[in-house]
């Protein structure tokens, strides 16, 4: 199983939205009883846990096998302004997109994609409906500063000097 | 764990050490199952019991053998010979049917379901979904998305896991906007002592009368001459006990804090007005605002709770404070929350809490302690809530 986010940080703000994809692979569609994926919050640690859906959709057998399962399928939500991911001395909030598969003869697997639900900027422009839809993710990509994008250009900049070279 | 649990198989009265699981989810279903049925099915024995004893017998009049009219004449049948008895046990039984088939049926409906599903399924499927993608039908989530187009983007209705704490901030202040409310200030458990003070100290009374007349009329009760001795201790104890909190509640006059704004938010600047009553001199006077981690977890069959200032910022350390009737101690000051804080958050399990703590070191009255809970909102999201 396999699930991707749209944002490579992991990092989402409060009210924004959530796009990101799962896929199932290595199993055949005939096999696969049915999948749930969700997006939600837990807690862990001294207290017992606290388990709250957000988003949940079920794919029985024969819509599965109806999509074909050939791409990854999609996940789109809005996030709920609260509660935001936290990290305390008894208890920390998870948010995650969990995927559960339900093969034949009643097992199961789990994976899990956690992520961050971070306090909203004050930035209006992000929660507008035309740059919902025109943009693949709302979340404005964090640049990344040029100290950490220097090794990969570098590398890049070596192998076009190779390839050109050859 | 090995040695544990062996010793745990000799000892059953003791409480198990490890984990409390020793079998798999399955057998726990299987459990379940045969206890709603057993409960079931022993609803339905006691009411046809109960049905055949008051109703068919005396109509039909047959001849039944010996032991059937003992189980149709027992005292379960007739429900103990009183006249409301076999009503009672009745619906004592339609009871138990009631719950087994409710139970039974809930188990089965949720037999093989995800914990996720099943969180789902309780309604707590978030209103913040977004739009479907049109022609698709997103069960639950669908129907909560079309809901949700429908409102503009910057309104926010509620705030999942963050308490609402409507009443901590519904009355007005006089200085400032909202008066906070106060946690209870041990006025229940002034009752408690009240009435151990009071039952024990009658106890006494009526012991000492008993341990006297025996005296009176030569017939001496040394036995209970010599209880009375830690009884009476224990009486005056728990006058004392009274007494200290008495005087603890009266002594300390009423503490008001006004706040200019409420739900707070991280980062925001707030103005805080601090007004102490009553009659006495305090060493010290302390306001801090404190966050507050606070997990509930079960420990074999107990449930335990456990607390941790995660923040505690000192607002106001004043003293000697005097406080006079005609004179209260006020003060008004500013504070600022900081920033990159949790906010107030509540689960069944886990909570944080955010809370101004006012304490005051105080002599001959005892100290003092006072808690005003507050709401902190996540950034950037305080919905409207001014009484004015």
């Amino acid at each position: 199983m396999n699930v991707s986010l749209c944002r490579d940080d992991a990092t989402y703000t409060a009210g924004g939205y959530l796009r990101a994809s799962w896929r199932v692979s290595r199993v055949s569609i005939e096999e696969l009883s049915s999948v749930e994926v969700s997006v939600l919050w837990y807690t862990e640690g001294k207290g017992d846990e606290d388990l709250s859906v957000h988003y949940f959709r079920r794919y029985d057998g024969p819509e599965l096998r109806q999509l074909g399962m050939v791409d990854s399928l999609p996940i789109e939500c809005r996030l709920p302004p609260s509660p935001l991911s936290y990290r305390g001395h008894l208890l920390k909030i998870q948010w995650g997109i969990r995927v559960r598969v339900f093969v034949e003869e009643g097992r199961e697997a789990v994976a899990e994609h956690p992520f961050y639900l971070v306090a909203r900027k004050p930035d209006p422009d992000a929660l507008t409906e035309t740059s919902r839809m025109d943009l693949p993710c709302l979340d404005q990509p964090i640049k990344t500063p040029l100290h950490r994008r220097l090794p990969a250009v570098l590398r890049r900049w070596r192998a076009r000097r190779r390839e050109s070279a050859s | 764990m090995r040695r544990s649990r062996s010793v745990w198989q000799w000892r059953p009265w003791s409480k198990k050490l490890g984990r409390r699981l020793r079998t798999g989810p399955f057998r726990g279903v299987l459990g379940e199952l045969a206890f709603y049925l057993g409960l079931i099915f022993a609803g339905v024995f006691i009411l046809t019991l109960v049905l055949v004893a008051h109703w068919m017998v005396p109509r039909i009049g047959i001849d039944l053998p010996e032991e059937a009219r003992v189980v149709l004449d027992s005292d379960l049948a007739r429900g103990g010979g009183h006249h409301w008895g076999r009503w009672i046990v009745a619906i004592i039984s339609v009871a138990a049917i009631g719950s087994g088939a409710f139970g039974l049926g809930y188990r089965l409906m949720h037999l093989g379901f995800s914990q996720e599903r099943i969180s789902a399924q309780k309604g707590r499927l978030s209103r913040w979904n977004a739009p479907a993608p049109p022609g698709k039908s997103d069960g639950d989530a669908g129907e909560m998305s079309q809901e949700e187009e429908s409102k503009p983007s910057g309104e926010y209705p509620s705030l999942p896991a963050v308490p609402q704490g409507l009443a901590l901030d519904e009355s007005l202040g006089e200085r400032l906007q909202y008066r906070l409310a106060s946690v209870s200030t041990g006025r229940r458990a002034v009752l408690g002592s009240a009435s151990l003070a009071l039952l024990w100290n009658s106890v006494c009374v009526v012991l000492l009368a008993v341990a006297i007349s025996g005296w009176w009329y030569g017939r001496p009760r040394p036995v209970l001459a010599m209880l009375l001795v830690p009884f009476t201790g224990v009486a005056v104890w728990a006058l004392k006990s009274f007494l200290r909190q008495v005087r603890q509640i009266a002594g300390v006059g009423p503490t008001v804090v006004e706040i200019s704004e409420h739900p707070l938010e991280p980062g925001g600047k707030y103005e805080l007005f601090i007004l102490q009553m009553g009659r006495m001199r305090l060493r010290t006077l302390r306001v801090n605002l404190v966050c507050e981690e606070e997990s509930f977890f079960r420990q074999g069959t107990d449930v335990r709770s456990d607390q941790y200032v995660a923040l505690s910022k000192e607002l106001l350390v004043e003293g000697p404070v005097r406080v006079d009737p005609q004179t209260p101690w006020e003060q008004q000051l500013e504070f600022e929350l900081p920033t990159n804080v949790m906010h107030s958050f509540c689960a069944t399990n886990n909570s944080v809490r955010w809370r101004l703590i006012v304490s005051g070191e105080a002599r001959p009255w005892p100290s003092f302690c006072r808690s005003f809970p507050l709401v902190v909102h996540p950034p950037l999201m305080v919905p409207p809530n001014s009484p004015r």
